[in-house]
């Protein structure tokens, strides 16, 4: 029977590219990895903003469905290989995730070996994407399936889970992570009860009655708040990248690598599927554990290309495996795919078990879209490093302005309430004074979009149960969930300390040579 | 100005607390007559009001070190950064589009350091090009600015 659905679903993703093909959808998938690649690379944006810029506006122009997710996914797995670029040039990462790949990555630009560098990165991001677009196709399918038992006290237990993994894995102390996480849950319930049709925390503004819409709150918790704290470092030169050479590794080298690619990819996808967890976790622990099994000679941290190729299969296997509890359970488990699941809503999916068997079309073919946004960002990225790289040397004076101006078409287009924007100059301060005290970001956006359906299924469980809290510990399933959501609160520092510790001492020899 | 200082985390942890209370005291006006479910309104809003003091009250008396905070120079850009964001939310409806995005660009262009010429024309630039983008080839509404419109018909 196993093997009768893994047939089943590699026919569907076959039929998937008969949507992924499509003439739209195609251009939307070039377009989505390309500005993903800038998104990646360039201070100040990044893909929760970009994606939250882009949601009305696909909306406003009548952008279908799937052909508007296929556009954000691709920004979204496509910022992750110019995230790499930023990096190994510049030993400047555009996110959390790329930190490792600095180690051996700047490490060969600084020996002259940055070309090789890059195109490590470029391969290995297409072979960890590639790697965890098949298990996707594979394993959403089985995962909806079990899910389809799921009642609303499985979810809630679920929702906790996202939140607590969420809140301790987001960087930083776990009870700031808590308390942002409950400014979320708060933001969620401003404006009309909906079932009781009672104002919750609207202070008498009718403008708030229809709550807080997340793109207002995204943009200025994330864009707003960025340029502010950029304004910070402007005094800061713009580095200019300089010679890498050839954009190539040799055939030896790829062979070289397969090892850690293979075991990377697999690991990545992993902790991607876990909420919580993501492309820095995974980066961090594939390079830890490539570092422990094959670095005999003591060379990673010192221009290895196995220490490039290790985080980056890691983190876009991550990305991608992301993506399933997103769209098979409707729970995401980071700030960016919390963002996608909110355009999702808004768009009129709603993601869940039984997403596949009732819009195959958008499911199947947003995972062919995925393999073939992978093909354009490899033959992009190979050729056209020098264009990105050129992207580099904008003045952030032209950048971030640029950036805020978008934001704001994007708030604008929302409600066309110029109301719209004053919120979200408030919640940019909000924002800034978060990061300023080491508040995470991304809980807010998760409670934020995930809070209606965990009041909804809280009061759907207490309704079945009539009143009896029981219920939400009721089922084995639901169980396992709160035993999780303990255990991701739990286990993590400990788990950290584990991967950090081979990690600080390769910081250190990097630092050294 | 407190690097390495708790205070950063304490403040934090303080501010964290009342918000929690405050959410709480206004939860407990959540009242429904005739309740369609056991759990009601109040119950989400209390859970966030425990979560918060709980991290208040904890960050207060354990607080980590940190919380660098730039000096005054930067904070009265940020400030200036804020106020144009305002301005932007008063002047679209009046003035349009056009103008309020060459205004607020211009002004954080030269926040930022850039030279005022150049960042006056580049603003001007991305402006228009933005209102032919949205308005002409995705078809979104951006305003116009009704001052326009009054002087026209005068």
């Amino acid at each position: 029977m196993g093997v009768g659905v893994d047939l089943d679903a590699l026919t569907h993703f076959a039929g998937g590219f008969a949507v992924a093909l499509q003439p739209l959808n195609l251009v939307l998938a070039f377009a989505g990895v390309f500005v993903g690649t800038f998104v990646g690379m360039l201070p100040g944006i990044g893909p929760i903003n970009a994606i939250a810029i882009l949601i009305p506006i696909t909306f406003a122009a009548g952008i279908p469905a799937a052909s508007a997710l296929i556009l954000m996914t691709g920004i979204y797995y496509g910022s992750q290989y110019g995230n790499s670029i930023s990096t190994i040039l510049l030993n400047v990462p555009g996110t959390a995730s790329a930190v490792v790949t600095a180690l051996d990555g700047h490490a060969m630009t600084r020996a002259g070996r940055g070309g090789p560098a890059l195109a490590m990165a470029a391969i290995a991001s297409f072979f960890g994407g590639t790697v965890s677009i098949f298990f996707l196709v594979l394993f959403a399918p089985l995962l909806a399936e079990w899910a389809i038992r799921f009642g609303p006290a499985e979810y809630f237990a679920l929702m906790v889970f996202a939140f607590a993994a969420l809140s301790s894995l987001a960087g930083g102390s776990l009870v700031k992570g808590l308390a942002a996480t409950a400014f979320g849950l708060l933001l969620a319930t401003v404006g009309l009860d909906p079932n009781s049709a009672i104002p919750r925390y609207t202070f008498g503004q009718i403008k708030l009655l229809d709550g807080m819409d997340f793109v207002v709150v995204t943009i200025g918790l994330f864009a707003v708040s960025e340029v502010l704290q950029l304004l910070e470092e402007t005094e800061r030169g713009q580095a200019a990248a300089g010679s890498y050479g050839r954009v190539m590794i040799t055939v030896k080298e790829f062979f070289s690598t397969l090892g850690t690619m293979i075991r990377s990819s697999v690991l990545g996808f992993l902790v991607g599927v876990l909420p919580g967890a993501g492309g820095t976790i995974a980066s961090f622990l594939a390079y830890s554990t490539e570092q422990r099994i094959s670095d005999r000679e003591g060379t990673f941290g010192k221009g290895d290309i196995r220490g490039v190729a290790a985080p980056e299969a890691a983190n876009n296997a991550a990305a991608n495996g992301a993506m399933i509890p997103l769209l098979t359970l409707g729970v995401p488990g980071s700030g960016t795919t919390a963002v996608l699941l909110g355009a999702l809503l808004g768009l009129g999916v709603t993601p869940g078990p039984l997403l596949i068997q009732e819009q195959p079309d958008l499911f199947w073919g947003l995972a062919a879209s995925m393999y073939v946004g992978n093909i354009f960002l490899l033959l992009l990225n190979l050729p056209l490093v020098g264009v990105f790289v050129r992207a580099l040397t904008l003045p952030r004076w032209f950048l971030l302005p640029g950036v805020a101006a978008l934001s704001f078409v994007a708030v604008y287009a929302v409600n066309q309430s110029p109301f719209d924007l004053v919120l979200m100059t408030g919640f940019g301060v909000v924002g800034f004074l978060m990061r300023k005290g080491g508040f995470p970001l991304a809980p807010v956006i998760l409670g934020l979009v995930l809070g209606p359906l965990m009041e909804k299924s809280l009061r759907r469980a207490m309704a079945l149960s009539g009143g009896e809290w029981r219920i939400l510990f009721d089922s084995p399933i639901a169980i396992t969930l709160w035993g999780l959501a303990l255990a991701s609160l739990v286990v993590p520092p400990l788990l950290a300390r584990r991967a950090r510790l081979p990690l600080t001492a390769a910081a250190g020899r990097g630092e050294t040579d | 100005m407190s690097d390495g200082s708790t205070r950063t985390d304490r403040v934090a942890g303080l501010v964290v607390a009342a918000l929690g209370l405050a959410v709480g005291a206004e939860a407990t006006t959540f009242d429904v007559l005739f309740r369609a479910d056991p759990v009601g309104p109040k119950a989400l809003p209390f859970l966030a009001a425990v979560v918060f003091v709980g991290s208040g009250a904890y960050l207060t008396a354990r607080p980590g070190r940190g919380g660098v905070w730039p000096p005054r120079v930067i904070l009265a850009r940020m400030a200036g950064a804020v106020a144009a964001f305002g301005a932007y939310a008063a002047l679209l409806a009046p003035l349009g589009f056009v103008v309020a995005t060459t205004t607020t660009v211009s002004a954080l262009s030269i926040l930022f350091g850039g030279p005022w010429r150049k960042a006056v024309g580049a603003a001007v630039t991305l402006s228009v090009v933005l209102w032919y983008l949205f308005v002409w080839v995705l078809g979104l509404q951006l305003p116009l600015g009704w001052v326009w419109g009054s002087i026209w018909m005068r």
